[in-house]
C-alpha cells in the first residue's frame, strides 16, 4: 500500500498541472468558439444583422433576445475599419472582442453622446502612423486600438417592447463596418 | 511493478486534470464571482483583464461575455433556498432591481435556449414589466397563464434566469461596492 502513495501524489500534482495548462490553452483550442460560430453567419469587414432568434442563439449563445444584434468580423491587416451605427431611442451599443473572444472596448449611445456612433478601429501600427497634424480632429474622432489583427464587433440595439422592434431593426440594419484607406 | 506505478500516475493526472478543467469551465466563469442571493455575476469576465477561467469558459461555450462597459449579467439557476428553478412550479421573482438605465430579464433552459410558448414571451424589459406601486418588480414564472407579469416556463424542469443591467452605476460594475440587492426568487407552489 505504502508504495502507492508516491504514484498517487505524483498523479495529483500532474493533474493540477494538466488542469492549469488546459484552462490556459482552452481559448486557443476551442473549435466552436465565438469567432468560429459567427463565421458561419457573418462576413469579414461587413455588417450582418442576425434577426433569426434560433440562428442568433446558435451563433452567439447567451445573447440577449431583447436586443437586435448585428455582427461584423474584422481583419485589420490591410486597412483600419470605420464602424458606424445610428443610435435608437433606447439603448444602443457597440462592443469589440479579440479573435479569442476577449472584450476590449465597448461604447453606448449615452457615452458616445451623439445620434450616430462612429469609431475608427485600428491596430497599433496604423494608430502610430496617423499623421500628427490630425491630432486636432482626433479629438472628435473616436479611435479604438485593437490588440489583435482579427476580431469581432457586435452592434446592438434594445427593443424596449415588441412594438419598437421594427424601428430598432431598421436602425441597426443601417450600421456599417467598412475598411478605410489608411491615409485619408 | 514500476511501469504500473508510472501508468497509475499518468491516469490519475489525466483524470484529475481534465475533470477539474471540465468542472471549472462548465459551472460558471471561475473565481471572480459576485453573489447576491441566488444570483451570480462575473463582472471581471467582461473586461480586458478577465481571468483565465472566465476566458476558458467563454471560449468553450462559444459565448461573448457582456462587456462591463455595456452592462452586467446576473444568472440564477436556483431559488433563494438553493432548489433548482423548476418550470413545473410557480416561481415568484419580487423586489427591487439594482439601478440601471435599462434591464432585461430572460428565461432559458440550462443550455441557454429560449423556451417555446404560445405567448411568444421569453422575458421582460424594464419598460415592459408592470411595476408595483412601491417601485418593486413582481414577475411570476409558471406553466399556466395568469394575469400580471407572467413568464411561461413550458413546464420544463431546469431553468436559468438571466437579469442583465445596462448602463449600471460604476460602483456596482467595478466591484467597489458590495453585491447589490437583487430580487428574491421563491418557489411558491409545486404540483
Amino acid at each position: 500500500m505504502k508504495r502507492l502513495v508516491i504514484p498517487i501524489l505524483a498523479g495529483l500534482v500532474l493533474g493540477v498541472l494538466v488542469h492549469l495548462v488546459g484552462v490556459l490553452l482552452m481559448p486557443y483550442l476551442a473549435e466552436r468558439d465565438a469567432y468560429a460560430r459567427l463565421s458561419e453567419v457573418g462576413q469579414v469587414n461587413a455588417v450582418t444583422l442576425v434577426e433569426n432568434r434560433r440562428l442568433l442563439a446558435e451563433a452567439l449563445p447567451a445573447s440577449d433576445p431583447a436586443f437586435v444584434t448585428a455582427v461584423c468580423l474584422y481583419d485589420l491587416t490591410v486597412a483600419p475599419l470605420k464602424v458606424r451605427t445610428p443610435t435608437t431611442e433606447d439603448y444602443t451599443s457597440i462592443s469589440f472582442y479579440t479573435r479569442r473572444g476577449l472584450p476590449f472596448y465597448a461604447i453606448n449611445d449615452r457615452s458616445a453622446g451623439r445620434t450616430i456612433i462612429e469609431l475608427d478601429l485600428m491596430n497599433a501600427r496604423q494608430k502610430a502612423a496617423m499623421p500628427e497634424d490630425e491630432e486636432v480632429t482626433v479629438a472628435d474622432r473616436l479611435v479604438v486600438e485593437s490588440p489583435t489583427q482579427k476580431g469581432i464587433v457586435v452592434i446592438r440595439g434594445l427593443a424596449r417592447e415588441r412594438g419598437a422592434r421594427e424601428e430598432v431593426q431598421a436602425a441597426i440594419a443601417s450600421a456599417t463596418c467598412t475598411p478605410t484607406p489608411a491615409s485619408e | 511493478m514500476r511501469p504500473l506505478f508510472f501508468i497509475l500516475t499518468l491516469v490519475i493526472g489525466a483524470v484529475v486534470g481534465l475533470g477539474l478543467t471540465w468542472f471549472a469551465t462548465a459551472n460558471g466563469n471561475g473565481p471572480g464571482v459576485v453573489r447576491a442571493g441566488a444570483w451570480k455575476a462575473w463582472p471581471k469576465a467582461g473586461t480586458e483583464t478577465a481571468d483565465p477561467y472566465a476566458r476558458a469558459a467563454a471560449a468553450r461555450a462559444g459565448e461573448l461575455p457582456l462587456e462591463l462597459a455595456d452592462g452586467l449579467a446576473f444568472v440564477a439557476v436556483t431559488d433563494d433556498r438553493g432548489a433548482p428553478l423548476d418550470g413545473r412550479c410557480d416561481i415568484r421573482l419580487s423586489g427591487t432591481v439594482p439601478q440601471a438605465r435599462f434591464w432585461t430579464l430572460t428565461l432559458t433552459d440550462r443550455d441557454g435556449n429560449l423556451i417555446d410558448n404560445a405567448a411568444d414571451r421569453h422575458g421582460f424589459t424594464s419598460t415592459e414589466v408592470v411595476w408595483k406601486r412601491d417601485g418593486t418588480a413582481d414577475v411570476v414564472l409558471g406553466p399556466r397563464a395568469r394575469a400580471g407579469n407572467w413568464l411561461p416556463t413550458g413546464a420544463r424542469d431546469r431553468l436559468t434566469l438571466t437579469l442583465r443591467l445596462y448602463d449600471a452605476p460604476v460602483g456596482l460594475a467595478s466591484r467597489t461596492s458590495d453585491a447589490p440587492d437583487m430580487p428574491a426568487l421563491v418557489t411558491e407552489r409545486c404540483p
